[in-house]
C-alpha cells in the first residue's frame, strides 16, 4: 500500500500527473486502507480490545479450609470442563420429557436453587453459553473461614 | 471426536500410587458390536417417556464427542486424584 502512493507521488513529482489527479488516485486507494482495518479488527485488531478469544473451557476452582470440609489443611478442587460439554449437556436437558420438569424444578427449589428448567430451551442454548463465557464468579470466605470458589472461562 | 484415553492419577501421600491410561477408544469394539441392542433399547425408552429419538441419540452424542478436554483433579490431606479424558 506504502508503495502504491510513493508511486503516485513520485508520478506527481516527475510532473506526470497534476495534483488534482493524485489527489484522486490516493482518495481512490483510501477505501482498501479502511477496509483492511476493518477486517483486521475482526483478527488482529481484535486481540486488543475488540473481539476477544472464544473461551474453550469452564474453568471452577475450589479451595475449602478445615471448617468447611472436616479434613487436614486444604481441600483443593480444580474442574476444567470443555465449553461443548456444556452445550452437550444443555442439548440433553432439553430432552428431559416435560412430565418432569415440575418434579425437577420442585427438587432444584427445595435444594435452594429456584431454577425452571423448562426454561432451558434449545433456541436459548448459545444466548446462555455466550453470556456464561463473560462469567467470572470470585467467592471468598469472611470471618476466618479461607475457602475460595473462582468460576471462569478459559 | 470422541474421547480416546483416559488418564487416572491417584497419589496416597504413604502408600501406593496409581497412574491409570484406560484406552476408552477399546470400546468401540463391544459399542459397536452392541449398537443395535442399544439403539432398541433407547428407542423403547424414548417411545415410552416420549422424547423425539434421534435429537436423543443427536444429543448423547454430542455429550460423548465434547467429553475430551475435561479435566478433574481433587486433593485433599495430601490425597490427589486426577482424572483427565483425552
Amino acid at each position: 500500500m506504502n508503495e502504491n502512493r510513493r508511486q503516485i507521488l513520485e508520478m506527481l513529482a516527475a510532473g506526470k500527473i497534476t495534483a488534482d489527479e493524485a489527489e484522486r488516485l490516493l482518495a481512490a486507494l483510501d477505501p482498501e486502507p479502511v477496509s483492511v482495518g476493518a477486517s483486521s479488527a475482526g483478527t488482529g485488531g481484535g486481540r486488543g480490545t475488540g473481539t476477544k478469544a472464544i473461551p474453550k473451557y469452564l474453568r471452577v476452582l475450589v479451595e475449602a479450609d478445615e471448617s468447611m470440609t472436616g479434613n487436614k489443611g486444604l481441600t483443593t478442587v480444580n474442574v476444567r470442563v470443555p465449553m461443548q460439554l456444556l452445550r452437550a449437556g444443555v442439548r440433553l436437558a432439553a430432552l428431559i420429557p416435560q412430565q418432569a420438569h415440575n418434579q425437577l424444578d420442585q427438587a432444584l427449589s427445595s435444594h435452594g436453587v429456584p431454577l425452571t428448567v423448562s426454561q432451558i430451551k434449545p433456541e436459548n442454548l448459545e444466548e446462555l453459553i455466550d453470556h456464561l463465557e463473560d462469567l467470572t464468579v470470585d467467592v471468598d470466605g469472611k470471618e476466618g473461614n479461607q475457602t475460595k470458589v473462582r468460576v471462569f472461562c478459559e | 471426536m470422541t474421547p480416546n484415553v483416559a488418564i487416572v492419577h491417584v497419589n496416597y501421600p504413604h502408600g501406593p500410587n496409581f497412574r491409570l491410561w484406560l484406552p476408552l477408544f477399546l470400546l468401540w469394539v463391544p459399542a459397536i458390536v452392541l449398537a443395535p441392542f442399544i439403539l432398541l433399547g433407547l428407542l423403547i425408552a424414548c417411545v415410552i417417556s416420549g422424547v423425539p429419538f434421534w435429537r436423543s441419540v443427536g444429543a448423547g452424542w454430542a455429550l460423548v464427542c465434547s467429553l475430551p478436554g475435561t479435566d478433574v483433579r481433587v486433593a485433599t490431606e495430601g490425597n490427589r486424584v486426577l482424572v483427565r479424558i483425552l
